[in-house]
């Protein structure tokens, strides 16, 4: 980043200078305080509504459509589990999501290694590969990944057709975690390896063993970083996938239809689709927040 | 590394084990056939219907398969292209999104298999290929479109179902100064804005002589007749639903089932989810008068096809799948269709035994005419009933009737070519 | 950077400096497969594909460019293709002055605060992780003229006048749309920006106000200049994104665009394009579409990625 040029000579110098006027800044101050928390309130407040309209009764949030839900009533839930399928598509929103996420983050891990830490022929053409992968939007490939799957169901009917959007959904993380993991690779110092070389030990056990807890942090910003749109996604789902094998967010537009003016049932199934990302975020908000920085740092 | 592999090989093993029992053929040498359909909110119904099925074919079991009405056409075609494991009846749009199926040789031609003898042309005509004239679903449904109203606020207003156009807007005005909402209906979604053309302006048009004389290429949609029946629909926008043009589907359908609204312009079709979500509701059903300036000077009833059963030219089981669909071109499956769902049969010699459906079907014998932007003018892109809507939803905007039916005719012209001329 | 690369010495041992081949393609292969088979692999299929004429699923035959004339004289395609693509104009534009402007200015004000931080944060990203379909049908709601809470809380506080048909007013759906996306995204631009604040060192700002400047001219002529390079990723990312927008839409108005196409954008075009089109060359238009936008999406990309890059330099 630019600012690692910065050079601290400067630093001390400008330390010492006496601090500006106070008094304008504290009337700026308060406003822009106000402003921050005004602003929270509206980003979190239609979540907060949802989670609300999904506590209600139909026949309340038809009458009143912004209220509390002074009798919190469970039965949207239900109602969403059983009769909306979405015991089923949490199911396979799971499934899916944590394979792809293993999947991708493995080879991605495997890739790295020798691209952050060897040199070999074809080793800025093969990063650049997996770089351009970055800026492809990949749904404009959906009508030949369609056909890519159909065939591969055809020739080997044994294997469940997720596994293939799970491949497809691992593949479309390798460029962004190969670029993450690499770079963590190569800022690792080499006397650890060759310690173990002397020892004797293989490459695979150095990679295994020494190199790949080394570079945990970043695994799991890049793993988390695949689970996010994954999780999210509709779109593959609703075109590779029969309708009993749909995601939690391509169950919600089959779900949409079939309870269409139902605002609480319906608000139900949008939280029970939200609550694990909103789990996950607050347990990893420093992760989260270090990857989504972290295509900064070219 | 040894615990990744392992992690990998666990990965797989379990992905393809449940995998290895296809979901067509189950256990004790029966055939399970899968039937892939719209209608989710049908599955008890269609499942009592095939149970009579399976008592009579021992061998065969049903599996209903519904998908989301607005996912099915995107579904679909996806399914109809896997060589294995695909479903083996399918339920079809009628007429023109059938015909990209069969040009792709995606379904079985039924010509000598099912006995349609007796069928009107009409009906059968939603199930043909444009191009080789083959019939490939057996037509299930008819619907047809009117004015549904609640009973008990015409009661309260002393309203009488109208006769003249007159009574109508009298009627309309005396709901509107009441507080009611006279009419629900969504200008949000383009199709229900061309069913509520289709209903209000089919008589100012011309009904079936206008039809005949748009396919032989006399009149085409910047036809004065055809743009001030689309300037009936848009001067009916004050008795429409405040916003009409943000009010979704859903929302036209709570309007009117909640009491709200007291008219609902719609299908046939609409009767039976109404009554099952709100029983207590009371419907009545009438046909629009005719419109002032009127060609037809008698109420129109018009109808299509709802659509049709055809047999996957990738199924696994061919020969059954065959049977059953030969069954749903029977009297007894007509029957079973049309009390368990609530809908009109297409199998000549049924009858609904919802007594607003039997007036509805009446209707359409006695006077009936064609929705013509669905069996006329949904072959192609941009399909009738989606273009006219679009020009429905300029016209609540401020557009003129007849840029409106420029705007109509180029849509259809970019891909239909009249017959005659 | 540099330093990094001195660091990267060859490992000694297997295979005399050098790795094995067996060894290095045990590490590369599993990903360059997947990558290649998956991703890479369909997106040349579908440039291929857009130059075949199809019925249905069937490939017909050699068309040239015949595709892609279609897609620009065919109507209604033609019209379509055009109207899209301004919209997505103005979601960008109008994406980079609500979002962008937004993020910066919450990035700055934030990054003096102390009380809270931690959870303001929090709550401005919280939107974005919600799926975007989530966000669409959830706004789809609040915004119902009937039923909604947007309206219900204007009457509520004696604004009624102001309720509006927010998705059915074909002057006010896109707008609405380019907002909710805002909705969900501004935090992502405020921690990019928030991050290359904190490496900004707080002397220079000490400096230039003991000169005598303002906030504005301290924020205007240190701060800002400083922030180019995020800037431009940050106008990229936005890009790139708002050029694919598809959930969101098609949760909030459906995959026509409601109200008439109003809300349609390419990534939805090309979505009805492939799968909801009655044309039986569906294929070759939807094909044909998705090179187009590749071409664009990649090329402005790369383009605008220069054009920082220069400015990025000019600064040093």
């Amino acid at each position: 980043m630019t600012s690692s040029t910065l050079t601290v000579g400067e630093r001390s110098t400008v330390a010492a200078r006496p601090r500006a006027p106070r008094r304008r800044i504290r009337v700026g101050g308060a406003a822009s305080v106000i402003l921050l928390w005004v602003y929270a309130l509206a980003a979190l407040a239609p979540l907060i509504i949802m989670a609300f309209n999904s506590l209600r009764t139909e026949q309340d949030l038809a009458n009143q459509p912004l209220g509390l839900p002074l009798h919190p009533d469970f039965g949207n839930y239900s109602r969403a589990w059983s009769e909306g399928n979405f015991s089923t598509y949490f199911v396979n929103s799971v499934v899916i999501t944590v394979f792809s996420v293993v999947l991708g983050t493995g080879v991605s891990v495997l890739a790295a290694y020798p691209l952050g830490r060897y040199r070999f022929r074809g080793r800025g053409a093969l990063s650049s590969y997996f770089l351009a992968g970055l800026m492809l939007p990949i749904r404009l490939g959906a009508v030949p990944v369609f056909y890519l799957v159909n065939s591969l169901t055809q020739s080997l009917p044994g294997v469940d057709t997720r596994f293939w959007l799970i491949c497809v959904y691992a593949g479309s993380g390798v460029p962004f975690s190969v670029f993450v993991l690499t770079a963590f690779f190569r800022q690792l110092p080499m006397e650890l390896e060759e310690a173990a070389r002397i020892d004797g030990a293989g490459e695979l056990r150095i990679f295994a063993r020494i190199m790949v807890p080394m570079v945990r942090p970043a695994l799991t910003t890049v793993a988390l970083f695949q689970f996010i749109p994954l999780w999210n996604d509709f779109f593959f789902p609703l075109v590779l996938l029969r309708d009993d094998q749909w995601t939690l967010p391509t169950g919600l537009t089959r779900f949409f239809g079939e309870f269409e003016s139902a605002h609480a049932t319906l608000s139900a199934g949008l939280v029970i689709t939200t609550i694990p990302l909103v789990v996950l975020f607050l347990v990893a908000t420093k992760q989260i927040v270090a990857g989504l920085t972290a295509g900064m740092s070219k | 590394m040894r615990k990744f592999c392992a992690l990998v090989a666990a990965l797989g093993a379990t992905l393809a084990l449940p995998a290895c029992a296809p979901s067509t053929s189950g256990g004790g040498g029966k055939v399970h056939l899968t039937v892939e359909t719209w209608r989710p909110e049908d599955t008890a119904g269609y499942q009592k219907i095939f149970d009579a099925y399976e008592k009579k074919h021992p061998k065969v079991v049903v599996d209903y398969k519904p998908i989301k009405s607005t996912d099915y056409l995107t579904v679909l075609p996806n399914e109809l292209k896997k060589a294995t494991g695909g479903p083996d009846v399918v339920q079809l749009k009628p007429y023109g999104p059938l015909q990209s199926y069969i040009k792709a040789g995606n379904l079985v031609p039924l010509d000598g298999q099912v006995n349609v003898s007796g069928w009107q042309d009409k009906v059968l005509q939603a199930a043909k290929g444009k191009d080789d004239g083959k019939l490939y679903g057996v037509p299930y449904a008819l619907q047809t479109l009117g004015i549904l109203y609640n009973k008990k606020i015409f009661a309260d207003q002393g309203i009488q179902p109208p006769k003249t156009w007159a009574d109508f807007t009298a009627a309309c005005d005396k709901l509107k100064k009441a507080g009611i909402t006279p009419m629900a209906t969504s200008g949000l979604q383009p199709w229900v804005l061309a069913i509520d053309h289709q209903i209000f302006g089919a008589t100012r048009e011309g009904g079936n002589d206008f039809e005949q004389a748009v396919l032989t290429g006399k009149k085409d949609f910047t036809d004065p007749d055809y743009t001030a029946s689309l300037q009936t629909v848009a001067d009916l926008k004050q008795y429409f639903p405040n916003q009409v043009t943000a009010v979704d589907y859903p929302d036209a359908q709570t309007l009117f089932t909640s009491g709200k609204a007291a008219m609902y312009p719609g299908g046939s079709y609409e009767i039976g989810p109404f009554t099952k979500t709100t029983p207590d509701l009371q419907i009545g059903w009438f046909d629009a008068p005719p419109a002032p300036g009127a060609k037809v000077n008698q109420p129109l009833t018009s109808g299509y096809v709802d659509g049709s059963f055809g047999v996957n030219a990738h199924s696994e089981h061919k020969s059954e799948a065959l049977e059953l669909v030969k069954w749903m071109a029977t009297p007894e499956f007509g029957q079973l269709y049309a009390s368990t769902l609530k809908q009109i049969s297409t199998v000549p010699g049924t009858t609904p035994g919802d007594p607003l459906l039997t007036q509805a079907y009446q209707g359409y014998q006695q006077h009936g005419a064609t929705y013509i932007m669905v069996v006329d003018f949904g072959y192609g892109n941009p399909l009738g009933r989606d273009q006219e809507g679009l020009a429905l939803q300029k016209m609540l905007g401020g557009t003129s009737a007849a840029d409106a039916g420029k705007l109509v005719q180029k849509g259809i012209s970019a891909w239909f070519k009249p017959s005659g001329g | 950077m540099v330093q990094a690369q001195r660091r990267l010495r060859r490992p000694v041992g297997a295979g005399g400096g050098r790795p094995r081949r067996r060894v290095l393609l045990t590490f590369l292969l599993p990903a360059l497969a997947l990558y290649t088979v998956f991703i890479i692999y369909p997106l040349v299929s579908a440039a291929e594909y857009s130059l075949y004429s199809w019925s249905g699923n069937r490939q017909d035959g050699f068309a040239g460019l015949s595709n892609f004339h279609q897609l620009f004289t065919k109507y209604p395609l033609s019209e379509q293709v055009w109207r899209a693509l301004g919209h997505n104009c103005l979601f960008f534009i109008g994406t980079m002055l609500i979002q962008t402007t937004l993020g910066l200015a919450f990035a700055v004000l934030l990054h003096k605060s102390r009380r809270g931080k931690r959870f303001l944060q929090t709550a401005y990203t919280l939107p974005h992780l919600v799926s975007p379909i989530v966000v669409g049908y959830l706004w789809s709601i609040m915004l119902n003229p009937q039923f909604g809470a947007i309206n219900a809380a204007l009457r509520d506080v004696g604004l009624g006048a102001l309720a509006q048909p927010w998705r059915g007013d074909p002057h006010l759906a896109l707008p609405v749309a380019i907002v909710v996306n805002a909705w969900q995204w501004v935090g992502f631009p405020m921690l990019l920006f928030g991050a290359a604040l904190a490496g900004i060192p707080d002397e220079y700002e000490q400096a230039a106000r003991v000169d005598g400047a303002s906030s504005w001219q301290v924020f205007r002529r240190v701060t800002l200049p400083l922030l180019t390079p995020v800037l431009g990723i940050v106008t990229v990312l936005t890009f790139i994104g708002t050029f694919n927008v598809l959930d969101l839409i098609y949760a909030l108005q459906g995959s026509q665009g409601n109200p008439g196409f109003a809300t349609d954008t390419l990534g939805l075009l090309f979505y009805r394009t492939a799968f909801q089109n009655p044309d039986p060359n569906a294929i070759g238009q939807s094909c044909a579409l998705a090179v187009c936008m590749f071409i664009l999406i990649f090329g402005v990309s790369l383009a605008a990625n220069k054009v920082f890059r220069r400015m990025e330099e000019r600064l040093k």
